[in-house]
């Protein structure tokens, strides 16, 4: 695991603890999808939508549920479609508040 | 080789911070609203924190990369005292309890190692943060000989100092994110 990754792995951490304090903005499923992408990204840069659907942490979560949730985060500004791709490859993003 | 002096220097930077941070700040506060206080234990000692977060990040690795600033610390305040059996004991115990603890919670089937998908627990890590302090201020004292009273004081500084430095971290990001980083 490298520095960076180390460093999302306790922002991911904070951001827990932020949610348990009620003082995040995403659902528990944003948080997921956020979590999923976060790692997907690491490694290859963007992340695609099946990739997140097929992930085990969101393996129980129903299709408008997750279609819901991807588009909330795309508005809050943490995931952002992939302009120069095909459609359902996302980037994760640092949203400015 | 790099990477292990990478995390050597971040890590005995954020301990070394909180060191001070403990001492020049929050300790002169403690002693104004505490002055009868008898011990001169930190009631809310911020290095615990950056010691269990960095056995939870780093595993193995953690005893090796605390080393240098945990033994800064040690000579800082007591010199070549330092060198004395129990303080040399005290360094042990400060680098390796906390890896000790997580390792030992894997053998017993709690893995709570960072891994990708696996969503974080902060309650979690705060419990193993208990577990350390306890063992830590049980080890510590045993070491030095301390009356009773500083082992309470040891592990309600260590579960203040955990909490706090996380709460610090929490509002660091939390800034960091408001500004688009």
């Amino acid at each position: 695991m490298s520095e960076i990754s180390k460093l999302l792995e306790l922002r991911k951490l904070l951001l827990d603890m932020e949610d348990s304090m009620g003082l995040q903005d995403l659902s528990t499923v944003e948080r997921d999808i956020y979590y999923v992408a976060n790692d997907h990204a690491r490694s290859a840069g963007t992340v695609k939508t099946t990739t997140l659907q097929d992930h085990a942490l969101l393996a129980n979560v129903s299709r408008p549920t997750f279609f819901r949730a991807l588009k909330s985060l795309q508005g809050k500004g943490y995931l952002e479609h992939c302009k120069d791709s095909v459609r359902g490859y996302y980037t994760v993003k640092t949203p400015a508040k | 080789m790099q990477r292990l002096a990478t995390e050597t220097c971040i890590v005995s930077l954020a301990y070394l911070s909180a060191f001070f941070a403990t001492f020049e700040i929050l300790m002169p506060l403690q002693n104004l609203f505490f002055a009868k206080s008898a011990h001169s234990a930190s009631l809310l000692f911020l290095p615990h924190g950056v010691r269990v977060l960095t056995a939870w990040l780093l595993g193995w690795r953690a005893p090796l990369v605390l080393l240098p600033g945990v033994s800064f610390v040690f000579f800082y305040v007591a010199g070549w005292g330092a060198l004395t059996p129990s303080r040399l004991a005290a360094i042990a115990i400060a680098v390796c309890i906390p890896t000790l603890c997580f390792q030992l919670l894997r053998l017993l089937g709690h893995d709570l190692r960072p891994a990708p998908g696996k969503p974080p627990c902060w309650p979690c890590i705060m419990a193993v943060g208990l577990m350390i302090a306890i063992a830590t201020s049980l080890l510590t004292n045993y070491a030095f000989g301390s009356p009773p009273m500083d082992y309470a004081a040891y592990l309600i500084g260590d579960i203040g100092g955990l909490f706090f430095l996380m709460l610090i971290l929490m509002v660091i990001f939390r800034r960091l994110r408001s500004y688009g980083l």
